[in-house]
């Protein structure tokens, strides 16, 4: 047997692509399928140079329609198996995210966010929020996770791959251009060692035994004939969603209890929002964040708690709306005005928000 | 010590700024403080000015980019305006004597600045290639806090494989480091 990726815990200084190929190794990640494109291409030079010292595999496609494809093949031979992306080749995995999605297949994608519409940048944005969420023709039935450190990367990562195997929704990794370039602190580990439970993968295809005689038949399909049929597999689907979203969905909360501004945020931006209202309060000024984890499903009711405290709303995002559209429906119904700062495609401060959130309480009367 | 400085290196695409950038925070990081870097990666990195952001303080370090930075180096003329929405008031200013003329046009005589004859000085005493190094050094002696081993230690992570084939490699990147070091020490006391 090949050695263990980490042992004990190793202190490390490094970028947030190679953080990811730690993490999917230590998760226990038997394979990757990916195709280059920026920013994500050094989780999966990485993960070449890495993967074989420890048994695993790799497998360059000709594009990301195929990398989604081969995911799911992987998946359905009973391997761990993930593959990376962004932008326009996040768009192009959709039709095969989609079939998962049907499927239920437990996939984990690595998305890392880069500016768009179409090629865009190949730097940074949070753009691919309604994507990752709801890309495809289908209903949504994923799990998102928005991560905003090097820390989470890593130990959300670990979390999809058990998510995923034990939930078996498509489950993704939302990190962005600035999360992958960046090199921050991080403490790897192995999760056993840390007492997590991994969940195993296990063959969903081609088991032992006459189908219908000695076990049950597996009925895995992306095509149906009737009405009836497709409306009831979906159906089932939606259930097991909504049975599940309160066991998933996570969320951070910082002096919400009693402000008068909350400000909502999500991955790489909660980062300067947590600032915010860390300086605002310090000016005296009664702001607070929501910072939703799981992006699907949300933490519906908590944020409508915390906004329901709140007399004002600011929603900072580097995209033209996308976590407002997200947040909205979990508000209907309440008064609060909701702000906008948005972003598309361009990083955003501490003090940016700050002097937005500033501008908005004062002139709602809510100043100093 | 601020709670959070922050460093923006400019320079051409092949002058090192990357390397030294990522040399600086490791070092931070290997002596217990806070960091963060971020090179600038878009697609006018082939053949246009590479910028590096750096983030050292003892707090966790919040948003990986800043508006304005508490020092800016500047390494070759184009960089010179590029840099010029994260240099205030306040900010320090380290550039290359070279480029002189184009820092007084850009940003008047009043800006805080150093000016090092890094680029003389490598050509000249050591070699071309450790111009950056120098670079370096000067910075580390502005900063003031991180120990020298520790930037030893992360530049032998970064160039152990070269200085193994080439042993002439390493001493000409400690005596790079020093003299900037020196350098800015004088600059200091003045």
């Amino acid at each position: 047997m090949a050695e263990r990726p980490l042992t004990g815990e190793r202190r490390a200084f490094m970028a947030g692509n190679e953080v990811l190929a730690w993490a999917t190794l230590a998760a226990g990640a038997d394979v990757m399928y990916g195709y280059p494109i920026t920013p994500q291409n050094e989780l999966m030079h990485y993960w070449t140079r890495l993967a074989h010292r420890f048994g695993r595999e790799f497998l360059q496609t000709e594009d990301e329609l195929s990398a989604g494809f081969a995911t799911i093949g992987g998946v359905l031979a009973g391997k761990k198996a993930f593959t990376a992306t962004a932008g326009p080749g996040n768009v192009l995995m959709q039709e095969p995210l989609s079939m998962a999605e049907m499927m239920r297949l437990p996939v984990v994608v690595i998305v890392a966010q880069r500016g768009g519409p179409s090629t865009g940048t190949v730097i940074y944005s949070q753009q691919e929020l309604n994507l990752t969420c709801f890309g495809g023709n289908g209903e949504g039935f994923r799990v998102v996770y928005s991560t905003s450190s090097h820390q989470e990367l890593f130990e959300y990562t670990l979390k999809a791959f058990n998510i995923a195997w034990k939930y078996r929704f498509p489950t993704f990794i939302l990190g962005d251009g600035y999360q992958s370039k960046m090199y921050e602190p991080i403490i790897l580990f192995d999760p056993e060692e840390r007492g997590w439970e991994m969940v195993p993968a296990r063959p969903l295809l081609g088991l032992p035994g006459r189908p219908g005689e000695e076990r049950e038949p597996v009925h895995l399909r992306n095509t149906f004939n009737l009405e009836e049929e497709l409306y009831e597999v979906v159906m089932a689907a939606a259930g097991d969603y909504a049975r599940a979203a309160a066991d998933l969905a996570e969320y951070v909360t910082f002096r919400a209890d009693d402000c008068e501004l909350l400000i909502v945020a999500h991955g790489v931006v909660a980062r300067a929002a947590l600032a915010a209202v860390k300086i605002l309060r310090q000016q005296g000024l009664k702001a607070g964040y929501f910072r939703p984890i799981t992006l699907r499903p949300l933490a519906e009711k908590e944020l409508r708690e915390a906004a329901g405290g709140a007399r004002l709303i600011l929603v900072a995002e580097s995209a033209y709306g996308q976590l407002e559209r997200l947040i909205k429906p979990s508000l209907y119904g309440l008064e609060q005005p909701v702000h906008g700062y948005f972003r598309p495609g361009l990083g955003i401060t501490p003090e940016e928000i700050a002097a937005e959130a500033a501008k908005i309480l004062n002139s709602a009367g809510y100043g100093l | 010590m601020k709670s959070n400085l922050k460093i923006v290196l400019a320079g051409e695409g092949g002058q090192g700024v990357q390397s030294i950038a990522e040399i600086l925070a490791e070092a931070a990081f290997a002596a217990g403080k806070q960091a963060l870097y971020i090179p600038s990666f878009g697609v006018e990195q082939r053949g246009g000015v590479s910028l590096a952001f750096v983030q050292i303080g003892e707090e966790p370090v919040s948003a990986p980019k800043f508006a304005t930075s508490d020092m800016v180096g500047v390494l070759s003329s184009r960089s010179v305006s590029r840099v010029r929405q994260y240099v205030a008031p306040e900010s320090l200013l380290l550039y290359d004597s070279s480029l002189e003329e184009e820092v007084k046009k850009v940003y008047g005589p009043g800006q805080r600045s150093v000016s090092v004859p890094a680029l003389k000085l490598a050509e000249e005493e050591l070699h071309p290639r450790v111009f950056n190094v120098i670079i370096l050094g000067v910075l580390l002696s502005l900063i003031n806090f991180l120990p020298l081993e520790r930037v030893k230690e992360a530049l032998e992570r970064h160039l152990g494989h070269r200085f193994a084939q080439d042993p002439v490699l390493r001493e000409l990147n400690y005596r790079a480091l020093d003299l900037g070091r020196q350098y800015g020490d004088v600059r200091e006391r003045r």
